[in-house]
């Protein structure tokens, strides 16, 4: 398994393609590189080197307390990225977005063009938004609700899938700042969006609740493309296809 | 002496590694409620792999047999039910496929 040590804590990371490189970031709880590796990024890698990554705490990531902030998060993608020459593009769902956005404004020089999907605002409302958590104690089964048909289904089955989800979940959300870190982190400032130089692809599903964080990014980011696909919160499973083909013609340029 | 025992023998060789890589990956514990694999085991029905460890299939496939055998764009370009129903078999074939 191919790791990358950041502050000596193992990063896994998987390559895909050849070609001008693109880094791909998933979202937060039940996300890790998988939720690109077997949907857009193998249609991106005929024509990109596609580099994606377990978020520190997720997949085969090493676990880690604190730090799923955006800033720090935007830390560990210039970490894990460091090898890449030139600019590149950076793709993200969800918090994995929001790690994107900040990432382009902590470093405009080292980005390319930007896919934002499905990015929450306020980031603080995050979970609410993603049809997660209204409060601490009903969090398993409204995360469990949330979940695509397919986990949801395994996870009533009480099955061996379930059990290692819960055990990360459990992990990330009793055992490390996540909640705590999600609910402080701050709206991204107008004027800071409007400096985003990259040309940017906003893809929201019609039946997210996210939905509206499109239309205030698409009037915030200078020149960003509103795209809407048929689907929900995990648009890159909802509209597998669809989004892949987009994000493709948008790095394209 | 036709073609058909030799691809059979292929097969069974293929069927063999594959049920190796998924042990090495999620570990001896994954047969105890699956049985042993066959063609007919599924790898999310059955074996239950998470997609993390199909992630680490993929790499394993790729170390083994190179990238003449391209199972992340033959996965890729299925649709979700599919990749969800996917069986050992299909993939076995898939391999054998890539390989006459």
């Amino acid at each position: 398994m191919p790791v990358v040590a950041i502050a000596g804590r193992d990063v896994h990371v998987q390559d895909l393609g050849r070609g001008a490189p693109v880094a791909m970031v998933h979202g937060l709880v039940i996300g890790s590189l998988a939720s690109w590796f077997f949907t857009a990024a193998p249609v991106l890698a005929r024509e990109h080197r596609v580099r994606m990554y377990d978020l520190r705490g997720h997949g085969k990531s090493a676990p880690a307390a604190t730090g799923y902030d955006t800033r720090t998060l935007a830390g560990d993608l210039d970490a894990v990225t460091a090898e890449l020459a030139g600019p590149f593009d950076v793709v993200g769902h969800s918090w994995g977005a929001l790690v994107a956005l900040r990432f382009a404004m902590l470093h405009p020089e080292r980005v390319r063009r930007l896919a934002i999907v499905e990015a929450p605002l306020p980031p603080s409302r995050a979970f609410e938004m993603a049809a997660f958590v209204a409060a601490d104690d009903q969090l398993p089964q409204r995360l469990l609700d949330a979940l695509p048909a397919s986990l949801r289904d395994a996870v009533a089955g009480g099955s061996r899938q379930a059990q290692r989800l819960l055990a990360s979940v459990d992990q990330l959300v009793h055992h490390s700042s996540l909640l705590a870190d999600v609910r402080a982190e701050p709206d991204p400032p107008d004027d800071a969006l409007a400096a985003i130089g990259a040309p940017t692809l906003l893809a929201y599903g019609t039946r997210s609740a996210c939905a509206p964080a499109g239309a205030r990014l698409a009037a915030a980011i200078p020149g960003a493309r509103l795209q809407m696909f048929d689907g929900g919160h995990y648009l890159h499973l909802d509209a597998k296809d669809a989004l892949a083909g987009a994000i493709a013609e948008h790095l394209r340029g | 002496m036709t073609t058909a025992p030799q691809t059979q023998l292929d097969r069974d060789a293929i069927l063999a590694t594959v049920g190796r890589l998924v042990v090495e990956i999620a570990g001896d514990e994954i047969l105890l409620a699956s049985g042993p694999i066959t063609l007919a085991t599924s790898f999310n029905g059955d074996l239950e792999l998470e997609s993390i460890e199909f992630v680490a299939l993929a790499e394993k496939l790729q170390e083994h047999y190179g990238t003449a055998v391209d199972f992340v764009g033959w996965i890729s370009s299925k649709e979700l039910d599919a990749i969800i129903a996917l069986t050992v078999g299909e993939l076995v074939e898939f391999i054998a496929t890539c390989r006459s």
